[in-house]
Protein backbone atom coordinates (compact mmCIF):
# COMPACT_ATOMS: atom_id res chain seq x y z
CA UNK A 1 0.00 0.00 0.00
CA UNK A 2 1.54 3.40 -0.57
CA UNK A 3 2.82 5.76 2.35
CA UNK A 4 0.39 8.19 2.79
CA UNK A 5 2.56 11.45 1.96
CA UNK A 6 1.29 13.26 5.24
CA UNK A 7 3.65 10.58 7.01
CA UNK A 8 6.98 11.65 4.73
CA UNK A 9 6.18 15.31 5.69
CA UNK A 10 6.03 13.74 9.62
CA UNK A 11 9.39 12.04 8.92
CA UNK A 12 11.22 15.09 7.18
CA UNK A 13 9.92 17.01 10.02
CA UNK A 14 11.38 14.83 12.59
CA UNK A 15 14.90 14.50 11.07
CA UNK A 16 15.01 18.35 10.58
CA UNK A 17 14.13 18.97 14.14
CA UNK A 18 15.55 15.80 15.85
CA UNK A 19 18.48 14.57 13.32
CA UNK A 20 16.48 10.97 13.62
CA UNK A 21 15.77 9.49 10.18
CA UNK A 22 13.73 6.64 9.10
CA UNK A 23 13.93 5.22 5.46
CA UNK A 24 11.50 5.22 3.10
CA UNK A 25 11.64 1.06 3.70
CA UNK A 26 11.33 1.41 7.21
CA UNK A 27 8.37 4.25 7.20
CA UNK A 28 6.20 1.38 8.67
CA UNK A 29 7.89 1.39 11.89
CA UNK A 30 7.50 5.43 12.32
CA UNK A 31 3.63 5.20 10.68
CA UNK A 32 2.95 2.66 13.94
CA UNK A 33 4.40 4.62 16.32
CA UNK A 34 2.75 7.36 15.51
CA UNK A 35 -0.88 6.00 14.82
CA UNK A 36 -0.01 5.30 19.07
CA UNK A 37 -0.14 9.33 19.57
CA UNK A 38 -2.84 9.86 16.55
CA UNK A 39 -5.27 7.73 18.87
CA UNK A 40 -4.23 9.38 22.07
CA UNK A 41 -4.40 12.93 20.66
CA UNK A 42 -8.01 11.77 18.46
CA UNK A 43 -6.33 12.82 15.34
CA UNK A 44 -7.78 10.68 12.48
CA UNK A 45 -5.58 11.29 9.89
CA UNK A 46 -2.05 11.53 8.76
CA UNK A 47 -2.21 14.65 7.49
CA UNK A 48 -4.90 15.83 10.91
CA UNK A 49 -1.57 14.85 13.09
CA UNK A 50 1.01 16.80 11.39
CA UNK A 51 -1.12 19.42 12.11
CA UNK A 52 -0.36 18.61 16.21
CA UNK A 53 2.84 18.69 15.31
CA UNK A 54 3.39 22.04 13.12
CA UNK A 55 0.31 24.81 13.90
CA UNK A 56 -1.33 23.66 17.22
CA UNK A 57 -0.20 25.51 20.27
CA UNK A 58 0.73 22.26 21.70
CA UNK A 59 3.67 21.10 19.16
CA UNK A 60 6.17 21.25 21.38
CA UNK A 61 4.88 18.81 23.63
CA UNK A 62 3.68 16.34 21.13
CA UNK A 63 6.88 16.14 19.21
CA UNK A 64 8.50 15.43 22.30
CA UNK A 65 6.06 12.87 23.02
CA UNK A 66 6.47 11.33 19.47
CA UNK A 67 10.07 11.19 20.29
CA UNK A 68 9.49 9.33 23.26
CA UNK A 69 7.79 6.88 21.37
CA UNK A 70 10.20 6.69 18.50
CA UNK A 71 12.55 5.59 20.72
CA UNK A 72 11.25 3.74 23.61
CA UNK A 73 12.37 0.32 23.78
CA UNK A 74 15.99 1.76 22.37
CA UNK A 75 17.22 0.58 26.04
CA UNK A 76 18.69 -2.72 26.73
CA UNK A 77 22.08 -4.04 27.20
CA UNK A 78 24.19 -5.09 23.93
CA UNK A 79 21.92 -3.66 21.75
CA UNK A 80 24.25 -2.01 18.88
CA UNK A 81 26.77 -4.80 18.65
CA UNK A 82 28.45 -2.90 15.41
CA UNK A 83 29.31 -0.24 17.91
CA UNK A 84 30.98 -2.72 20.14
CA UNK A 85 32.97 -4.44 17.12
CA UNK A 86 34.20 -0.89 15.88
CA UNK A 87 34.94 -0.64 19.17
CA UNK A 88 37.13 -4.01 19.46
CA UNK A 89 38.64 -3.67 15.72
CA UNK A 90 39.49 -0.60 15.26
CA UNK A 91 38.85 2.38 18.26
CA UNK A 92 40.13 0.74 20.68
CA UNK A 93 43.37 -0.62 18.99
CA UNK A 94 43.82 3.12 17.38
CA UNK A 95 43.50 5.29 20.97
CA UNK A 96 45.77 2.95 22.87
CA UNK A 97 48.13 3.46 20.35
CA UNK A 98 47.39 7.04 20.68
CA UNK A 99 47.85 7.00 23.88
CA UNK A 100 50.50 4.57 24.76
CA UNK A 101 53.13 6.85 22.36
CA UNK A 102 51.83 9.63 25.43
CA UNK A 103 52.50 7.29 28.37
CA UNK A 104 49.49 6.45 29.38
CA UNK A 105 47.74 3.42 30.16
CA UNK A 106 44.14 4.57 31.01
CA UNK A 107 41.12 4.67 28.95
CA UNK A 108 38.30 6.80 29.57
CA UNK A 109 34.85 6.04 28.66
CA UNK A 110 31.44 8.74 29.03
CA UNK A 111 28.24 7.24 28.71
CA UNK A 112 25.93 10.61 28.10
CA UNK A 113 22.31 10.59 28.96
CA UNK A 114 22.58 7.12 29.98
CA UNK A 115 19.26 6.91 31.01
CA UNK A 116 18.55 3.75 33.45
CA UNK A 117 21.74 2.39 33.04
CA UNK A 118 22.11 -0.21 30.57
CA UNK A 119 24.92 1.38 28.05
CA UNK A 120 27.27 1.55 30.81
CA UNK A 121 26.81 -1.88 31.80
CA UNK A 122 27.26 -3.18 28.74
CA UNK A 123 30.52 -0.85 28.21
CA UNK A 124 31.69 -2.18 31.72
CA UNK A 125 31.12 -6.07 30.48
CA UNK A 126 32.46 -5.16 27.09
CA UNK A 127 35.67 -3.90 28.58
CA UNK A 128 36.41 -5.89 31.73
CA UNK A 129 36.18 -9.11 28.57
CA UNK A 130 38.93 -7.05 26.30
CA UNK A 131 40.71 -6.58 29.69
CA UNK A 132 41.59 -10.30 29.20
CA UNK A 133 42.99 -9.76 25.74
CA UNK A 134 43.73 -6.14 24.44
CA UNK A 135 43.44 -4.38 27.01
CA UNK A 136 45.82 -6.11 29.33
CA UNK A 137 47.62 -3.99 31.33
CA UNK A 138 45.16 -0.84 30.89
CA UNK A 139 42.67 0.70 33.14
CA UNK A 140 39.96 2.28 32.46
CA UNK A 141 37.02 4.17 33.92
CA UNK A 142 33.42 4.37 32.89
CA UNK A 143 31.77 7.70 33.41
CA UNK A 144 27.98 7.57 33.10
CA UNK A 145 25.51 10.51 33.11
CA UNK A 146 22.10 11.82 32.86
CA UNK A 147 19.73 14.49 33.98
CA UNK A 148 17.06 12.79 35.69
CA UNK A 149 17.74 11.78 39.53
CA UNK A 150 15.30 8.49 38.64
CA UNK A 151 17.03 6.85 36.06
CA UNK A 152 19.97 7.40 37.84
CA UNK A 153 18.74 5.80 40.68
CA UNK A 154 17.49 2.65 38.92
CA UNK A 155 20.99 3.05 36.97
CA UNK A 156 22.87 2.87 40.53
CA UNK A 157 20.53 0.08 41.67
CA UNK A 158 21.68 -2.32 38.20
CA UNK A 159 18.70 -4.30 38.83
CA UNK A 160 17.55 -5.72 35.57
CA UNK A 161 14.51 -7.64 33.97
CA UNK A 162 14.64 -10.41 31.06
CA UNK A 163 13.97 -7.63 28.39
CA UNK A 164 17.02 -4.81 29.30
CA UNK A 165 19.20 -8.29 29.34
CA UNK A 166 17.53 -10.56 26.28
CA UNK A 167 20.99 -9.93 24.42
CA UNK A 168 23.31 -10.75 27.14
CA UNK A 169 24.49 -14.21 27.44
CA UNK A 170 24.25 -16.66 30.09
CA UNK A 171 28.47 -16.65 30.33
CA UNK A 172 27.82 -12.75 31.02
CA UNK A 173 24.80 -12.89 33.06
CA UNK A 174 26.78 -15.59 35.34
CA UNK A 175 29.83 -13.70 35.31
CA UNK A 176 28.94 -10.10 36.01
CA UNK A 177 25.64 -10.62 37.62
CA UNK A 178 23.40 -12.45 40.54
CA UNK A 179 20.29 -13.11 41.67
CA UNK A 180 18.11 -10.30 42.52
CA UNK A 181 14.31 -11.62 42.43
CA UNK A 182 12.09 -14.41 40.55
CA UNK A 183 13.01 -12.50 37.44
CA UNK A 184 15.62 -9.63 37.92
CA UNK A 185 19.12 -10.15 38.14
CA UNK A 186 21.32 -7.22 39.57
CA UNK A 187 24.72 -6.34 39.14
CA UNK A 188 27.79 -7.94 40.94
CA UNK A 189 29.96 -4.99 42.99
CA UNK A 190 32.46 -5.72 40.18
CA UNK A 191 30.45 -4.52 37.72
CA UNK A 192 28.91 -1.78 39.66
CA UNK A 193 32.66 -0.35 40.76
CA UNK A 194 34.05 0.14 36.90
CA UNK A 195 30.68 3.25 36.66
CA UNK A 196 30.78 6.34 38.18
CA UNK A 197 27.21 7.74 38.28
CA UNK A 198 26.52 11.45 38.29
CA UNK A 199 24.24 14.09 37.52
CA UNK A 200 25.06 16.10 34.45
CA UNK A 201 22.98 18.34 32.64
CA UNK A 202 24.54 18.64 29.41
CA UNK A 203 23.34 22.57 28.34
CA UNK A 204 25.45 23.34 31.66
CA UNK A 205 28.29 24.75 29.75
CA UNK A 206 30.81 25.55 33.40
CA UNK A 207 30.41 21.59 34.05
CA UNK A 208 31.22 20.14 30.56
CA UNK A 209 34.34 22.29 30.48
CA UNK A 210 35.61 20.36 33.36
CA UNK A 211 35.04 16.90 31.75
CA UNK A 212 38.61 16.42 30.04
CA UNK A 213 40.73 14.06 28.38
CA UNK A 214 37.66 11.05 27.52
CA UNK A 215 38.66 9.05 24.79
CA UNK A 216 34.88 7.47 23.50
CA UNK A 217 32.15 9.27 23.96
CA UNK A 218 28.26 7.58 23.51
CA UNK A 219 25.36 10.21 23.33
CA UNK A 220 22.71 8.20 21.83
CA UNK A 221 19.27 9.50 21.65
CA UNK A 222 19.63 12.34 23.34
CA UNK A 223 20.38 15.17 21.21
CA UNK A 224 17.18 14.44 20.09
CA UNK A 225 15.69 16.34 22.15
CA UNK A 226 17.48 19.65 21.71
CA UNK A 227 16.89 22.85 19.43
CA UNK A 228 20.16 23.22 17.41
CA UNK A 229 21.34 25.63 18.90
CA UNK A 230 21.75 23.76 22.25
CA UNK A 231 22.56 20.75 19.80
CA UNK A 232 25.54 22.69 18.11
CA UNK A 233 26.65 23.61 21.86
CA UNK A 234 26.89 20.35 23.43
CA UNK A 235 28.69 18.78 20.28
CA UNK A 236 31.31 21.61 20.54
CA UNK A 237 31.52 20.52 24.27
CA UNK A 238 31.76 16.94 23.51
CA UNK A 239 34.77 17.68 20.92
CA UNK A 240 36.94 19.73 23.58
CA UNK A 241 35.56 16.47 26.08
CA UNK A 242 37.69 14.43 23.97
CA UNK A 243 41.12 13.14 23.42
CA UNK A 244 42.53 14.06 20.07
CA UNK A 245 42.07 10.95 18.34
CA UNK A 246 38.69 10.08 20.25
CA UNK A 247 35.37 8.89 19.31
CA UNK A 248 31.84 10.06 19.49
CA UNK A 249 29.05 7.58 18.99
CA UNK A 250 25.81 8.65 18.40
CA UNK A 251 21.86 6.49 17.96
CA UNK A 252 22.01 4.05 15.31
CA UNK A 253 19.25 6.75 12.87
CA UNK A 254 20.81 10.03 14.28
CA UNK A 255 22.97 12.23 12.14
CA UNK A 256 24.91 15.74 13.07
CA UNK A 257 24.62 16.52 9.27
CA UNK A 258 24.25 20.62 9.11
CA UNK A 259 25.02 20.53 13.06
CA UNK A 260 28.34 20.06 13.53
CA UNK A 261 31.98 20.14 10.70
CA UNK A 262 34.46 19.74 13.12
CA UNK A 263 34.23 16.14 13.75
CA UNK A 264 34.62 13.69 11.04
CA UNK A 265 32.00 10.85 10.13
CA UNK A 266 33.45 7.46 9.83
CA UNK A 267 31.53 4.56 8.91
CA UNK A 268 32.10 0.99 9.91
CA UNK A 269 30.52 -2.05 9.25
CA UNK A 270 26.53 -1.34 10.56
CA UNK A 271 27.41 1.76 12.67
CA UNK A 272 29.02 5.45 12.02
CA UNK A 273 30.98 7.55 14.35
CA UNK A 274 32.72 10.62 14.45
CA UNK A 275 36.00 11.43 14.89
CA UNK A 276 38.00 13.57 16.41
CA UNK A 277 41.22 14.22 14.25
CA UNK A 278 44.77 14.71 15.97
CA UNK A 279 46.18 17.98 14.42
CA UNK A 280 47.85 17.11 10.90
CA UNK A 281 45.85 13.44 10.38
CA UNK A 282 44.39 13.77 6.90
CA UNK A 283 42.33 10.63 6.76
CA UNK A 284 40.62 8.29 9.10
CA UNK A 285 39.67 5.28 7.16
CA UNK A 286 41.23 1.79 6.63
CA UNK A 287 40.21 -0.29 3.84
CA UNK B 1 51.11 -6.42 -11.90
CA UNK B 2 54.13 -7.26 -14.05
CA UNK B 3 53.86 -7.63 -18.00
CA UNK B 4 54.64 -10.89 -17.89
CA UNK B 5 51.38 -11.50 -15.55
CA UNK B 6 49.55 -9.11 -18.16
CA UNK B 7 50.16 -11.53 -20.95
CA UNK B 8 49.57 -15.08 -19.13
CA UNK B 9 46.73 -13.83 -17.80
CA UNK B 10 45.48 -11.81 -20.95
CA UNK B 11 46.28 -15.90 -22.72
CA UNK B 12 44.47 -17.43 -20.33
CA UNK B 13 41.52 -15.38 -20.35
CA UNK B 14 40.66 -15.62 -24.08
CA UNK B 15 40.97 -19.53 -23.22
CA UNK B 16 38.18 -19.44 -20.92
CA UNK B 17 35.42 -19.64 -23.89
CA UNK B 18 36.56 -23.02 -24.15
CA UNK B 19 37.41 -23.97 -20.56
CA UNK B 20 33.63 -23.03 -19.36
CA UNK B 21 30.42 -23.88 -20.60
CA UNK B 22 29.06 -20.00 -21.25
CA UNK B 23 25.80 -20.70 -22.05
CA UNK B 24 23.94 -19.48 -25.73
CA UNK B 25 22.09 -16.57 -24.66
CA UNK B 26 25.48 -15.09 -23.14
CA UNK B 27 26.78 -12.93 -26.21
CA UNK B 28 23.26 -11.70 -27.19
CA UNK B 29 22.57 -10.95 -23.66
CA UNK B 30 26.02 -9.12 -23.50
CA UNK B 31 24.45 -7.24 -26.63
CA UNK B 32 21.82 -6.18 -24.59
CA UNK B 33 23.80 -4.88 -21.45
CA UNK B 34 25.53 -2.53 -23.73
CA UNK B 35 22.02 -0.32 -23.85
CA UNK B 36 20.75 2.41 -22.23
CA UNK B 37 17.57 -0.22 -20.76
CA UNK B 38 14.65 2.24 -22.31
CA UNK B 39 16.35 1.41 -25.91
CA UNK B 40 16.56 -2.59 -25.55
CA UNK B 41 13.61 -4.31 -27.27
CA UNK B 42 11.46 -6.16 -25.05
CA UNK B 43 10.67 -9.09 -27.26
CA UNK B 44 14.30 -9.34 -27.57
CA UNK B 45 14.62 -9.85 -23.66
CA UNK B 46 11.22 -12.35 -23.60
CA UNK B 47 13.10 -14.21 -25.92
CA UNK B 48 16.13 -14.68 -24.17
CA UNK B 49 14.49 -15.25 -20.85
CA UNK B 50 12.43 -17.99 -22.77
CA UNK B 51 15.50 -19.87 -23.89
CA UNK B 52 16.03 -21.42 -20.91
CA UNK B 53 13.87 -23.54 -18.92
CA UNK B 54 15.43 -22.62 -15.32
CA UNK B 55 15.76 -19.13 -16.68
CA UNK B 56 12.07 -19.07 -17.41
CA UNK B 57 11.43 -20.81 -14.34
CA UNK B 58 13.16 -18.19 -12.28
CA UNK B 59 11.49 -14.94 -13.80
CA UNK B 60 8.10 -16.41 -12.70
CA UNK B 61 9.35 -17.05 -9.14
CA UNK B 62 10.74 -13.85 -9.04
CA UNK B 63 7.48 -11.98 -10.59
CA UNK B 64 5.54 -14.17 -8.20
CA UNK B 65 7.60 -13.16 -5.23
CA UNK B 66 6.04 -10.70 -2.40
CA UNK B 67 9.19 -8.08 -3.48
CA UNK B 68 6.87 -7.60 -6.70
CA UNK B 69 3.17 -8.32 -6.28
CA UNK B 70 0.65 -10.48 -5.12
CA UNK B 71 -1.24 -11.29 -8.61
CA UNK B 72 -0.70 -14.68 -10.30
CA UNK B 73 1.68 -14.30 -13.24
CA UNK B 74 1.76 -17.20 -15.86
CA UNK B 75 3.65 -16.22 -18.78
CA UNK B 76 7.40 -15.61 -19.05
CA UNK B 77 6.05 -11.99 -20.67
CA UNK B 78 3.98 -10.82 -18.21
CA UNK B 79 6.72 -11.63 -15.70
CA UNK B 80 8.75 -9.42 -17.44
CA UNK B 81 6.19 -6.56 -17.66
CA UNK B 82 5.84 -6.91 -14.37
CA UNK B 83 9.80 -7.05 -13.20
CA UNK B 84 11.22 -4.38 -15.55
CA UNK B 85 13.73 -4.67 -18.07
CA UNK B 86 16.17 -3.64 -15.60
CA UNK B 87 15.51 -6.24 -13.01
CA UNK B 88 14.94 -8.96 -15.65
CA UNK B 89 18.46 -8.05 -17.42
CA UNK B 90 20.39 -8.27 -14.17
CA UNK B 91 18.93 -11.80 -13.43
CA UNK B 92 19.61 -13.27 -17.01
CA UNK B 93 23.07 -11.86 -16.07
CA UNK B 94 23.43 -13.84 -12.92
CA UNK B 95 21.92 -16.65 -14.25
CA UNK B 96 24.50 -16.56 -16.92
CA UNK B 97 27.25 -16.01 -14.62
CA UNK B 98 26.49 -19.10 -12.23
CA UNK B 99 26.19 -21.43 -15.97
CA UNK B 100 29.80 -19.66 -16.84
CA UNK B 101 30.56 -20.58 -13.30
CA UNK B 102 30.80 -25.00 -12.68
CA UNK B 103 29.44 -25.16 -9.66
CA UNK B 104 32.84 -26.85 -7.48
CA UNK B 105 34.41 -23.67 -8.71
CA UNK B 106 32.85 -20.78 -6.86
CA UNK B 107 35.29 -19.63 -4.62
CA UNK B 108 33.35 -16.52 -2.88
CA UNK B 109 30.13 -17.67 -1.26
CA UNK B 110 27.82 -16.98 -4.45
CA UNK B 111 24.44 -15.69 -2.63
CA UNK B 112 27.28 -13.07 -0.61
CA UNK B 113 28.62 -12.52 -4.17
CA UNK B 114 25.04 -11.40 -5.70
CA UNK B 115 24.00 -9.63 -3.01
CA UNK B 116 27.23 -7.12 -3.34
CA UNK B 117 27.13 -7.25 -6.60
CA UNK B 118 23.18 -6.47 -7.07
CA UNK B 119 23.95 -4.12 -3.83
CA UNK B 120 26.59 -1.74 -5.55
CA UNK B 121 23.91 -1.44 -8.57
CA UNK B 122 21.46 -0.53 -6.79
CA UNK B 123 23.50 2.13 -4.67
CA UNK B 124 25.45 3.59 -7.73
CA UNK B 125 22.63 4.16 -9.36
CA UNK B 126 20.37 5.88 -6.03
CA UNK B 127 23.59 7.98 -5.93
CA UNK B 128 23.83 8.88 -9.70
CA UNK B 129 20.31 10.09 -9.03
CA UNK B 130 20.65 11.57 -6.10
CA UNK B 131 23.81 13.56 -7.59
CA UNK B 132 22.15 14.46 -11.10
CA UNK B 133 24.69 11.90 -13.09
CA UNK B 134 22.99 11.60 -16.81
CA UNK B 135 22.86 7.93 -17.13
CA UNK B 136 21.70 6.19 -14.19
CA UNK B 137 21.11 2.58 -15.92
CA UNK B 138 24.83 2.72 -17.21
CA UNK B 139 25.83 3.60 -13.17
CA UNK B 140 23.44 0.40 -12.13
CA UNK B 141 25.50 -2.17 -14.80
CA UNK B 142 28.92 -0.54 -13.63
CA UNK B 143 27.64 -1.73 -9.92
CA UNK B 144 26.92 -4.98 -11.05
CA UNK B 145 29.86 -5.82 -13.25
CA UNK B 146 32.45 -3.88 -11.26
CA UNK B 147 33.43 -7.68 -9.65
CA UNK B 148 33.89 -9.44 -12.92
CA UNK B 149 37.31 -10.49 -12.04
CA UNK B 150 36.26 -12.88 -9.37
CA UNK B 151 34.70 -14.62 -12.16
CA UNK B 152 38.18 -15.56 -13.56
CA UNK B 153 39.78 -16.02 -10.58
CA UNK B 154 37.57 -18.56 -9.71
CA UNK B 155 37.96 -20.85 -12.85
CA UNK B 156 41.22 -19.95 -14.00
CA UNK B 157 42.56 -19.66 -10.71
CA UNK B 158 40.60 -21.46 -8.27
CA UNK B 159 43.51 -22.93 -6.22
CA UNK B 160 44.91 -19.72 -5.71
CA UNK B 161 42.06 -17.90 -5.01
CA UNK B 162 40.84 -20.02 -2.28
CA UNK B 163 43.70 -19.48 -0.70
CA UNK B 164 43.35 -16.08 -0.70
CA UNK B 165 40.46 -15.75 0.42
CA UNK B 166 41.03 -17.62 3.41
CA UNK B 167 43.96 -15.43 4.13
CA UNK B 168 41.51 -12.67 3.90
CA UNK B 169 39.35 -14.12 6.31
CA UNK B 170 41.82 -14.79 8.60
CA UNK B 171 43.05 -11.82 8.57
CA UNK B 172 39.74 -10.05 8.44
CA UNK B 173 40.79 -7.67 5.45
CA UNK B 174 40.52 -6.48 1.98
CA UNK B 175 40.45 -9.55 -0.53
CA UNK B 176 42.71 -7.73 -2.76
CA UNK B 177 45.29 -6.92 -0.76
CA UNK B 178 45.95 -10.84 -0.42
CA UNK B 179 45.41 -11.45 -3.94
CA UNK B 180 48.08 -9.42 -4.65
CA UNK B 181 50.03 -11.44 -2.20
CA UNK B 182 49.24 -14.66 -3.46
CA UNK B 183 48.22 -14.38 -7.14
CA UNK B 184 50.22 -11.30 -8.05
CA UNK B 185 47.80 -9.43 -9.77
CA UNK B 186 43.50 -8.46 -8.31
CA UNK B 187 40.45 -9.07 -9.52
CA UNK B 188 40.43 -5.64 -10.53
CA UNK B 189 42.49 -6.93 -13.44
CA UNK B 190 41.53 -9.84 -14.19
CA UNK B 191 38.09 -8.10 -14.36
CA UNK B 192 39.17 -5.31 -16.75
CA UNK B 193 40.62 -8.19 -18.98
CA UNK B 194 37.13 -10.52 -18.85
CA UNK B 195 34.95 -7.07 -19.67
CA UNK B 196 37.58 -6.23 -22.88
CA UNK B 197 37.36 -9.99 -24.01
CA UNK B 198 33.89 -9.69 -24.03
CA UNK B 199 33.57 -6.51 -25.91
CA UNK B 200 32.31 -4.62 -22.80
CA UNK B 201 32.32 -0.42 -22.95
CA UNK B 202 35.47 1.23 -22.01
CA UNK B 203 33.94 2.74 -19.46
CA UNK B 204 33.03 -0.61 -17.36
CA UNK B 205 36.65 -2.10 -18.33
CA UNK B 206 37.58 0.58 -16.48
CA UNK B 207 35.40 0.56 -13.38
CA UNK B 208 35.92 -2.97 -13.11
CA UNK B 209 39.81 -1.81 -12.60
CA UNK B 210 39.67 0.83 -10.79
CA UNK B 211 36.92 0.36 -8.28
CA UNK B 212 38.87 0.20 -5.44
CA UNK B 213 41.81 2.47 -6.07
CA UNK B 214 40.95 5.62 -8.62
CA UNK B 215 44.24 7.49 -7.56
CA UNK B 216 45.76 4.95 -10.30
CA UNK B 217 43.87 6.74 -13.07
CA UNK B 218 44.74 10.42 -13.90
CA UNK B 219 41.27 11.82 -14.19
CA UNK B 220 39.15 9.65 -12.67
CA UNK B 221 35.66 9.56 -13.95
CA UNK B 222 32.42 9.85 -12.21
CA UNK B 223 31.37 6.31 -12.65
CA UNK B 224 34.56 4.77 -11.27
CA UNK B 225 34.47 6.96 -8.36
CA UNK B 226 30.60 6.08 -8.20
CA UNK B 227 31.42 2.72 -7.87
CA UNK B 228 34.36 2.77 -5.90
CA UNK B 229 31.82 4.53 -2.81
CA UNK B 230 29.42 2.35 -3.39
CA UNK B 231 31.09 -0.61 -3.02
CA UNK B 232 32.69 0.54 0.25
CA UNK B 233 28.91 1.19 1.21
CA UNK B 234 27.66 -2.10 0.36
CA UNK B 235 30.79 -3.32 2.46
CA UNK B 236 30.43 -1.56 6.05
CA UNK B 237 26.16 -2.20 4.93
CA UNK B 238 27.29 -5.25 5.14
CA UNK B 239 27.08 -6.84 1.72
CA UNK B 240 30.58 -7.52 1.20
CA UNK B 241 31.61 -10.94 0.51
CA UNK B 242 31.01 -12.69 2.56
CA UNK B 243 33.04 -12.44 5.44
CA UNK B 244 33.52 -10.00 8.37
CA UNK B 245 36.03 -7.63 7.08
CA UNK B 246 37.57 -5.14 10.22
CA UNK B 247 36.87 -2.04 7.95
CA UNK B 248 36.53 1.74 8.66
CA UNK B 249 35.90 4.22 5.75
CA UNK B 250 36.06 8.43 6.05
CA UNK B 251 33.97 8.49 2.70
CA UNK B 252 33.84 12.39 3.17
CA UNK B 253 37.72 12.32 2.59
CA UNK B 254 37.75 9.54 -0.22
CA UNK B 255 40.15 10.09 -3.32
CA UNK B 256 37.09 9.21 -5.24
CA UNK B 257 34.68 11.75 -3.13
CA UNK B 258 36.79 14.25 -3.87
CA UNK B 259 36.62 14.29 -7.68
CA UNK B 260 33.35 13.71 -7.76
CA UNK B 261 32.21 16.36 -5.20
CA UNK B 262 33.92 19.04 -7.49
CA UNK B 263 32.06 17.23 -10.65
CA UNK B 264 29.06 17.35 -8.74
CA UNK B 265 28.21 19.77 -5.98
CA UNK B 266 25.34 18.04 -5.08
CA UNK B 267 26.64 14.98 -3.33
CA UNK B 268 27.98 17.89 -0.65
CA UNK B 269 24.47 18.47 -0.05
CA UNK B 270 23.91 14.87 0.88
CA UNK B 271 23.69 13.62 4.60
CA UNK B 272 25.82 10.46 4.49
CA UNK B 273 24.21 8.75 7.56
CA UNK B 274 21.00 9.34 5.72
CA UNK B 275 21.96 7.84 2.49
CA UNK B 276 23.51 4.75 4.84
CA UNK B 277 20.36 4.41 6.31
CA UNK B 278 18.39 4.55 3.28
CA UNK B 279 20.93 1.91 1.81
CA UNK B 280 20.17 -0.34 4.46
CA UNK B 281 16.66 0.04 4.49
CA UNK B 282 17.14 -1.15 1.17
CA UNK B 283 19.02 -4.66 1.81
CA UNK B 284 15.81 -6.68 2.59
CA UNK B 285 15.05 -5.60 -1.23
CA UNK B 286 18.35 -7.39 -2.10
CA UNK B 287 18.19 -10.03 -0.22
CA UNK B 288 14.95 -11.39 -1.39
CA UNK B 289 15.61 -10.93 -4.89
CA UNK B 290 19.03 -12.64 -4.60
CA UNK B 291 17.39 -15.39 -2.38
CA UNK B 292 14.47 -16.08 -4.82
CA UNK B 293 16.42 -15.68 -7.78
CA UNK B 294 19.62 -17.25 -6.86
CA UNK B 295 19.32 -18.67 -3.70
CA UNK B 296 18.36 -22.25 -4.67
CA UNK B 297 20.94 -22.17 -7.62
CA UNK B 298 23.91 -20.94 -5.37
CA UNK B 299 22.87 -23.14 -1.97
CA UNK B 300 23.23 -26.04 -4.70
CA UNK B 301 26.76 -25.01 -5.98
CA UNK B 302 28.04 -24.37 -2.37
CA UNK B 303 27.44 -28.19 -1.53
Amino acid sequence: MPTDPAFLKIRDLIYRISGIYQSEEKLYLLTSRCGRRMTAVGAKSAAEYLEHLTTRGNRDAELRLLLNEITIGETYMFRHLPQLEAMRNVILPQVMQTKGAMGFKRLRFWSAGCSTGEEPYTLAMFLLEESAKQLAGWTFDILATDLNDNSLETARAGIYGEYALRNTSETLRKKYFKVHGEKTLQASDQLKSQIRFERVNLSDGTKMLFLKGIDVIFCCNVLIYFDLASKRRVVQHFYSNLMPGGYFFLGHAESLFQVDDTFRLIHFPGTTAYWKAPAGKTGGGKK
Amino acid sequence: MTADKHQQLQAQIKKLDSISTAPAILKPLLDILRQPAENVPFDKVVELASYDGAIAAQCLRLANSPLVGSRQIETVRTAIAALGIERVRSMLFGVCVNQVIPKEKWVLDPVAFWRHSLGCALVTQRMAKGIGYPEPDKAYLAGLLHDLGFLVNSILYNEDFRKCLKLALDRRSALGLCETEILGFTHCESGQLLAEHWGLPHELSETARYHHDVTELKNAGPLVCLVHLSDLLCRVCNLGYGYEEILSVELGRDSAWIPLVTAYPALSEVDLVRFTLDIEGAMDQIVTTVDSVFGKTAAAGKS
